[in-house]
């Protein structure tokens, strides 16, 4: 695929561990998931052929954050409440530096709590395919990741063909009970590993 | 894993079918935590074992380059070397022998198989700003600014949109750090600083 055909579809968000930032590109045929450390860039396609599943989990992201910035700006508050002067004074202002110094106090945490609470409920995002779940941490909000869901509903469905309600059920029973004598998703075999000169040992890259 | 169950992220439960494709979040069976989950057609997709290659019965058939006693079902894409069926490695509906597999992804000739790259203009940038917090350190910063910024130009950048202008801020930047430190050097030579 040549460079730039890559369409942006959520901005970069710190992963947990706040190193790396992780961000989602559309491809023709294949989501990318971008870890960046700032110098470094690593990539995972997942293409839409291979993706099995999409789990959205809600989280209590907005709610801890609410319990963290909601007192903090209900003090701020009540303290720049408290520096006001009373209605009907006529002395000069004393308190301009306290009220000015609430005010901005009570704005840097105002702002992000209305913000957190604006973007809508959390979640955690898991994709699935056959050899892998991955956490799509750019994607923390039920509302962005419903929306990338419909986006990405109808190409994974030009790639693998629709799945009814209905089907569900009826497939799900068939895969299990066929999972004892057919392999449905690669196994891990514990078997030792091949003699080279077998005829079917794998080529040895030199 | 033998069959295509969904486990809970959070407890590691097995989903019941009653959870999937739903509209609205759904309580997890075991731990109540509210859930989504999309499935598709891939979840229930058998996947073929892999095939070990036929043995050549008849003189004068191709034979693989790795495995000479079997026969040859196509060529590699990267090298042209005979396969069977064993070493065929499909991606993206191309054939590559395993060698060929390995050299793309090292050498990143295959693109797809790219999963990391280096941002030389990041660090050409950061090399030519952060350090003029503490000036004395430009004196040499500059010069390996101006160096990563000019040795890497053409060096793959992101795999996503992006442009030079790092590279040419960290020219300029260093650029300017040079000359001057460069006059501030020739103003102390001949005494008229």
């Amino acid at each position: 695929m040549p460079e730039n055909e890559y369409q942006r579809l959520t901005r970069a968000r710190s992963r947990t561990t706040f190193i790396s930032r992780s961000s989602l590109w559309l491809g023709k045929d294949h989501l990318l998931c971008v870890d960046s450390s700032g110098y470094t860039e690593t990539y995972k396609r997942f293409y839409f052929r291979d993706i099995q599943a999409v789990i959205l989990m809600a989280s209590k992201r907005r709610a801890i954050w609410n319990w963290v910035l909601g007192p903090l700006t209900a003090i701020l508050l009540v303290l720049l409440l408290g520096s006001l002067p009373y209605t009907g004074s006529t002395g000069p202002n004393s308190n301009l530096g306290e009220i000015v110094f609430f005010a901005f106090l009570g704005f840097v945490f105002a702002v992000p709590l209305l913000i957190n609470n604006l973007l809508g409920p959390s979640c955690v995002c898991h994709l699935r395919t056959a050899v892998q779940t991955e956490e799509l941490s750019s994607l923390n909000r039920l509302r962005r990741a419903r929306k990338l869901l419909n986006r990405i509903r109808p190409l994974i469905a030009a790639a693998q063909g629709e799945l009814s309600p209905g089907e569900i059920p009826a497939r799900l029973r068939a895969a299990v009970g066929s999972a004892d004598g057919t392999t449905m998703t690669p196994a891990v075999s514990a078997a030792p590993p091949p003699d080279a000169n077998h005829p079917d040992a794998p080529p040895v890259i030199t | 894993m033998s069959a295509p169950l969904i486990q809970c992220p959070a407890c590691q439960a097995w989903l019941l079918e009653g959870v999937f494709n739903q509209p609205q979040l759904s309580p997890c069976p075991a731990c109540g935590v509210p859930l989504q989950v999309e499935v598709f057609p891939a979840l229930f997709r058998r996947i073929n074992p892999g095939q070990s290659g036929e043995i050549i019965m008849v003189d004068g058939e191709s034979s693989c380059f790795y495995h000479p006693q079997k026969r040859a079902v196509l060529p590699c894409q990267g090298c042209g070397r005979f396969l069977c069926a064993l070493c065929d490695c499909e991606l993206n509906g191309q054939h590559f022998c395993p060698a060929c597999l390995e050299t793309g992804k090292t050498k990143g000739k295959i693109k797809s198989l790219e999963n990391r790259r280096t941002l030389y203009d990041s660090i050409a940038l950061s090399l030519a700003v952060y350090p003029l917090l503490i000036f004395y350190f430009t004196l040499v910063t500059a010069p390996v600014a101006l160096f990563v910024a000019i040795r890497y130009w053409n060096a793959p950048r992101s795999i996503i949109r992006r442009t030079r202008i790092r590279y040419i801020v960290a020219i300029v930047l260093a650029s300017m750090q040079i000359a001057g430190w460069g006059f501030l050097f020739v103003a102390l030579a001949t005494h008229r600083f």
